[in-house]
Parts: structure tokens; sequence; C-alpha cells
């Protein structure tokens, strides 16, 4: 963390400040599980579409890496990092709308084989840009507690279509 | 590079009640530390990443300048930048240039997280929007300064969430 210099401006640290900030965090969590409880929505959860396209990355980034080794280097971390995307949203489906369960569970896509390591990489980079549109427009609409979870998914993926640049 | 994110039409004024008005006022103290150390990395990190200084030095103005404006319309007037910020560690070299660079975006990701998780959808979109323009650059900008500064991933999987490494 890149601290005030207090010498030049005395005054609480910021690591206080942001100690606290991640107390109140924790606290906005809990009050969101309770009011998720007592909601029955209907339909799919809005973040579905996100775990669908977190799953279908991941196993795309996997394949690609796999027939193209010289691709593995930037599709291994890629591949882990929209893993992780998925068990969040997924661990969150499961937890606010346990009838999702279904869908939540179905059996991860299977990704055709890219033609060429340009066609795999030209192939990530649109679905990662996809994701990113997608997921930061939830952010933009969803329960407080949802929103910085898609905020940083939509964040990540655009980080991840820059070094596939 | 970043992708900016359209920002809704400026309302009146957003409603900041005293948490996300903390949140918001150390969102915009990460701002103030970036600008400030892009300032120092500049002299110390290659030629070739003197384009991404300056697009990141003035995203970072911008926003700042953004938070201060919707701030005023609430009444309230920030603290000005400190004169001076703290490395955590020494700059020396382009490596550990890039490496502070890194940190002052992990910083404002946090910040901005933490701003988006106190948001309501029906009056946050403005600072939401914000908010995810925020994580995005962090997350994209990044990618250079992780790479110059041997930090790996490239990219977090949850920019701001506090357990990148």
């Amino acid at each position: 963390m890149v601290a005030v210099d207090e010498e030049a401006r005395p005054g609480p640290s910021r690591r206080t400040v942001l100690q606290g900030a991640g107390l109140l965090v924790a606290l906005t969590g809990v009050a969101g599980l309770g009011a998720a409880g007592c909601a029955s929505p209907e339909g799919p959860d809005e973040l579905e579409g996100p775990l669908t396209a977190a799953r279908s990355d991941a196993a795309a980034a996997s394949a690609a890496a796999a027939a193209f080794p010289e691709l593995a280097a930037r599709m291994a971390p890629l591949a882990d990092a929209r893993r992780a995307h998925a068990d969040a949203l997924a661990a969150e489906i499961r937890r606010a709308r346990p009838d999702r369960a279904p869908a939540v569970d179905a059996p991860p896509p299977t990704v055709p084989a890219p033609a060429s390591a340009a066609a795999a990489v030209r192939a990530l980079r649109g679905s990662l840009e996809s994701a990113r549109q997608a997921a930061g427009t939830v952010a933009l609409t969803t329960a407080s507690y949802r929103c910085g979870l898609l905020a940083s998914v939509a964040a990540s993926c655009a980080g991840l279509g820059v070094v596939l640049a | 590079m970043t992708t900016p994110t359209p920002t809704p039409t400026p309302s009146p004024a957003p409603s900041l009640d005293d948490d996300l008005q903390g949140a918001v006022l150390a969102a915009l103290g990460t701002e103030h530390a970036a600008v400030w150390v892009y300032g120092l990395v500049s002299a110390f990190v290659p030629a070739s990443t003197a384009s991404t200084v300056t697009a990141a030095a003035l995203a970072h103005r911008e926003r700042r300048d953004a938070v201060v404006a919707l701030l005023a319309r609430t009444g309230v007037t920030p603290p000005p930048g400190a004169a001076a910020y703290r490395p955590p560690s020494p700059v020396t070299d382009a490596a550990s240039a890039a490496a502070l660079a890194a940190v002052a975006e992990d910083d404002v990701a946090a910040a901005w997280r933490a701003v988006a998780e106190r948001t309501e959808p029906d009056t946050g979109g403005e600072l939401r929007g914000l908010a995810l323009d925020a994580l995005t650059a962090a997350a994209t900008t990044s990618v250079t300064w992780r790479g110059l500064a041997g930090r790996t991933p490239l990219v977090p999987a949850f920019p701001g969430d506090g357990t990148a490494t």
C-alpha cells in the first residue's frame, strides 16, 4: 500500500481507515445474506450467464494450452482465473438461489478443438470481451453485495484480454 | 490501455451516507496517491512504457476530478492530496518503480471495490460506473507493471478484493 507520508501530513493512517472499511464490508455481506434469504425470485439467476461464460473460457483456455504448447504460458493463468470466477459465481448462486442448483451443477461445456493457435487466441479475446461487458452490465444493476464481485470479474476479464492482445 | 465505461449523466447529487462517503473519500485518496506515484515512477520505468504512464496518470487525474465534482454536488469539500507519500519499498530502478505502480493500482482497485459494495442499485449508478471504470483500468494497466516487476499472475482473478498477490 502506498501510505501518506505522515510527516508531510499528520492524521490517522490510511491503514486504520482501510481496516475499518474491511469490517464494514463483512457486515454488509451478512446483511445482504439475510435480505436474499427472504426473497423468492423466479427464473434464472442473473449470474448464470457469467458463470457459463467463465466455465466455457476456462475449458477453451485449457484446450488451447493442450493443443498448442506455445500458448500454455498464457493460457494456464487465464484458465485459472476463469475457473476462480466460475467457482465464486457458482457459490453465490448456490447461496442465494438453492433452487437453481441444477443449473449450477450442469456438466461443463465441451469445447471444440481450435483450428490454430491464432484462432484460439482470437476466439478467447472475443469471449473475454463479451464476458467483460456482461459482468459489467450486471454490476451496474445488481444488489450491493454482488456488485463488487461482478465488477472484479469484469475488470479481470479486461486484464486477461490485454494479456492475449 | 484502459477501457472507459460510459458514466450515466450526472444526477443532481447521489445520496451518500457516512459509510459510502468514507469509502468514496478513501478512493479519492488512492487516486491522489496514484497520481503522485506516476510522477515518481516515470523517471525510472523504460521509455517503452511512457505512453502507459501518461495514459494511466491522466486516467487517475480524471477520476480524481470526477470524484471531487461529485462530492461538491453533495456539499462535501474533500481534503487535497498529501504533499508526499511513502512507498512500501524504495524505488531505485525500473523493476522497483513498476512494483510501486502495481501497488498503487492495487490500492485504487481495493478502494473502488469498497465503494461499489456500498452503493445501491437504484441510486449508485454514477459511483458504480466510476468503480467499474477504476477496477477495469487498474487490471489492464497492472499487466504492464506486474510484468516488469516480475509479479504473477499478471491479472488477479478478483481485482480489489484484497487477496491479490
